[in-house]
């Protein structure tokens, strides 16, 4: 680290955060790129198809259809950029923006393994080391701003489609984020800090101590409100595509309508994370005390693959919801659901376990 | 960061009001909300910051841009005539009240304080001291607050359910 | 006349809908791993390049003009298969050939021009019901498709040569002259 940073002429606590910047986000957008592929390959897969595996290299190197990231990309980059005549320009070319970077923000305080000791100062694998004060707040903040780049497109769109998707989507995140933060609520205090790092660390290494098992019914909540935050199958009234035409993103094209596709993935990339975070013991190894670096990295990374894979999985499994159905379930059941879970948590607490 | 923080609050609320398309100056409030969360952090109230974010930007924005959305109305009418008197009467109020704010916030105690101590951080809140407070300083308001506020949702409710 | 709807009666568990859910991932999964340890020959899609469908007895492809075994076509040019050709794709221009060496037992007619407009031709079938001589038959190639409308147009000569690799035939680019009649003027004894 220390020549890096003496290559770079800054200090090396600055050199170790612009690595762990770009590790970071390097790794979500490849992430988030490589699960594009995943969902079409692995929707293919349920449905007794196939999928793209055809796209190679130089016309004959095929790593089973690897490349059609690529090929996507390039064709994205070179398709002509169209705006709506009667769309507000400015908003419209704010709103993939708008949607992309909060994707890409609310990994920052996420730990994605184990801290290390190394020339006596202590290396946290997160982008904002643990102790800052905002915590697991974090990333609610920021995923309640995501709503806005599907708002802005939707309303820049100039499109009543695009609009009854927007508002759909907004109505949906606004109802699902209390029986979310319910929930998270919960595990604060049984953990009793709200610091990745602590809940991490209440968590232990045993997975029958990891949050998934006292909080079940939290888990529930929390993993439903998470599929609503990322607009995706169950719930993607913001898209809605055999209702709405395509939701928000109707008007959009090319590398516009690649950012908010990548947004939409690199939610996804967050809400596992958060998933595999708070209830799956983010980067501790099951049965193993004090993991390798390395391995809580594995681990980590294994768990946020797995849960986006289910995202994926769930998608080619349910239908959608229809639209009272989910303010249905949004009010009636996930809201005292997590209500009683966090009354269930207090209770137990005050006779002191 | 202050400096930059400040700029982006002051920006978003002035676009804010002077934009005529309703949308568009909701959305320059967010950016004003997202301003003040920045000073929140650098006034090592992350918590503060944080809730900023979640309740202002996320939630409640969120609704007023959906019922401004609902309601439809793209553009603002123009004013049928302009009065000019009112401009000027507007600004000089502004200035008074900036000129009294100023004044006010010097004069307060804190300020003194600070002056005499210098600028010694304080410890960052965090949701644990949040909560305390709250809880055991601040318990009564806190219940009234919360029953008052349920008592506006419920009377929100009656008035627009027409038959209960 | 009204339909009743039967309402089905959701068990606990199933209205909990957590359960229905697992089940029906349960169901994707499955499908998922199988489709995932199926050899790609042993799956339902046609990788096409590579592997080719295998069609039908019957399946109407691309046409093939009959011909003898000498190698003269069979084709009398009677105009019966583009009279009766509901896209008019075909077009015969006749021709008399009289090498009649022996005369008798050889049609005196041929096509000099048999051309067939594949952009149009849907594939229906109908010439080969109307031909009198089975001397157009459609057989199993689907591969018809080409960079541009002119090689689109067959010919006699692309016609007859259609199936020739397929069948081990020699193509063939001009008439040959007969050598035997076609047809004895009396029809053989059966013995």
């Amino acid at each position: 680290m220390d020549t890096l940073a003496s290559l770079l002429h800054t200090s090396p606590a600055i050199a170790w955060m612009a690595v762990k910047i770009v590790i970071v986000f390097g790794g979500i957008f490849t992430l988030a790129a490589v699960f594009t592929w995943v969902e079409r390959r692995g929707s293919a897969m349920i449905q007794d198809r196939i999928g793209p595996n055809r796209a190679a290299l130089f016309g004959r190197i095929r790593i089973i259809g690897l490349q059609q990231l690529l090929a996507d990309g390039l064709k994205f980059l070179f398709k002509e950029d169209l705006a709506p005549t009667d769309a507000n320009k400015g908003l419209f070319w704010l709103a993939p923006f708008l949607a992309f970077v909060p994707a890409m923000l609310g990994f920052a305080v996420i730990p994605f393994g184990r801290s290390f000791v190394s020339g006596g100062t202590t290396y946290h694998l997160s982008v904002l080391d643990p102790g800052n004060g905002m915590g697991m707040l974090y990333p609610l903040a920021i995923g309640g701003m995501a709503v806005y780049g599907v708002l802005v497109a939707a309303w820049s769109s100039n499109n009543k489609w695009s609009i009854l998707g927007g508002m759909r989507a907004s109505a949906a995140m606004v109802s699902y984020e209390i029986g979310m933060s319910l929930a998270v609520v919960a595990l604060f205090m049984t953990t009793g800090g709200y610091d990745p790092k602590d809940i991490i660390a209440a968590q232990g290494y045993l997975p029958w101590h990891w949050n998934v098992v006292p909080h079940f019914l939290g888990f529930i909540v929390f993993f439903t409100c998470m599929f609503a935050e990322t607009n995706r199958l169950p719930f993607d009234f913001a898209e809605g595509e055999s209702e709405i035409v395509a939701g928000f993103n109707t008007e959009y094209g090319s590398m516009k309508f690649s950012l908010l596709a990548l947004a939409e993935y690199g939610h996804m990339m967050t809400a596992s994370a958060l998933i595999a975070t708070l209830y799956f013991g983010g980067w501790q190894v099951p049965f193993v005390q004090n993991p390798t670096v390395a391995l809580s990295i594995t681990s980590f990374v294994l768990k946020l693959v797995f849960f986006a894979w289910v995202f994926v999985w769930i998608r080619w499994t349910l239908p959608r919801f229809r639209y009272d159905q989910l303010m249905h379930l949004g009010w009636k059941v996930m809201l005292p659901m997590s209500m009683v879970n966090l009354v269930f948590h207090a209770w137990r607490m005050s006779q002191g376990h | 960061m202050f400096l930059a923080f400040a700029l982006i609050t002051l920006l978003g609320a002035l676009g804010m009001l002077l934009q005529k398309n309703i949308i568009v100056a909701g959305l320059f409030m967010v950016a004003a909300f997202f301003g003040i969360a920045g000073l929140f952090v650098l006034l090592a109230n992350p918590v503060a910051a944080a809730l900023q974010i979640i309740v202002y930007s996320g939630a409640i924005m969120v609704l007023v841009l959906f019922v401004i959305m609902m309601l439809n109305s793209h553009e603002e009418e123009a004013a049928e005539f302009s009065r000019p008197i009112q401009r000027w009467l507007s600004l000089a109020l502004v200035l008074a009240l900036a000129v009294g704010a100023v004044k006010l916030v010097m004069a307060s105690k804190g300020v003194q304080e600070l002056a005499v101590r210098g600028a010694a951080t304080s410890p960052a809140v965090t949701l644990q001291g949040v909560g305390a407070v709250l809880f055991a300083d601040h318990l009564l308001g806190f219940e009234v607050a919360g029953l008052m506020l349920l008592a506006a949702m419920v009377g929100a409710v009656a008035l627009t359910k027409r038959n209960l | 006349m009204g339909v009743i709807v039967k309402k089905v009666e959701l068990t606990w568990l199933d209205r909990t809908y957590v359960w229905p859910v697992m089940k029906g991932m349960g169901i994707t999964f499955r499908h998922f791993i199988r489709q995932l340890f199926t050899r790609t020959s042993k799956r339902y899609t046609v990788q096409y390049p590579e592997m080719k469908r295998v069609m039908p007895a019957g399946y109407r492809g691309l046409h093939e003009l009959k011909r003898f075994e000498d190698g003269a076509i069979k084709c009398v040019a009677c105009f019966m298969c583009a009279e009766a050709c509901p896209a008019r794709c075909i077009s015969i221009e006749a021709e008399e050939f009289s090498d009649l060496n022996i005369t008798q037992g050889f049609e005196e007619k041929r096509p000099q021009v048999f051309k067939i407009d594949m952009l149009r031709c849907i594939y229906c079938g109908m010439c080969e019901e109307a031909c009198p001589k089975d001397a157009i038959w459609l057989r199993n190639d689907y591969e018809v498709a080409a960079y541009d409308r002119l090689s689109m147009q067959y010919g006699k000569w692309d016609l007859m040569n259609t199936y020739a690799e397929a069948d081990g035939k020699a193509r063939i680019t001009e008439d040959t002259t007969p050598t035997v009649p076609r047809r004895a003027i009396t029809p053989p004894i059966a013995s």
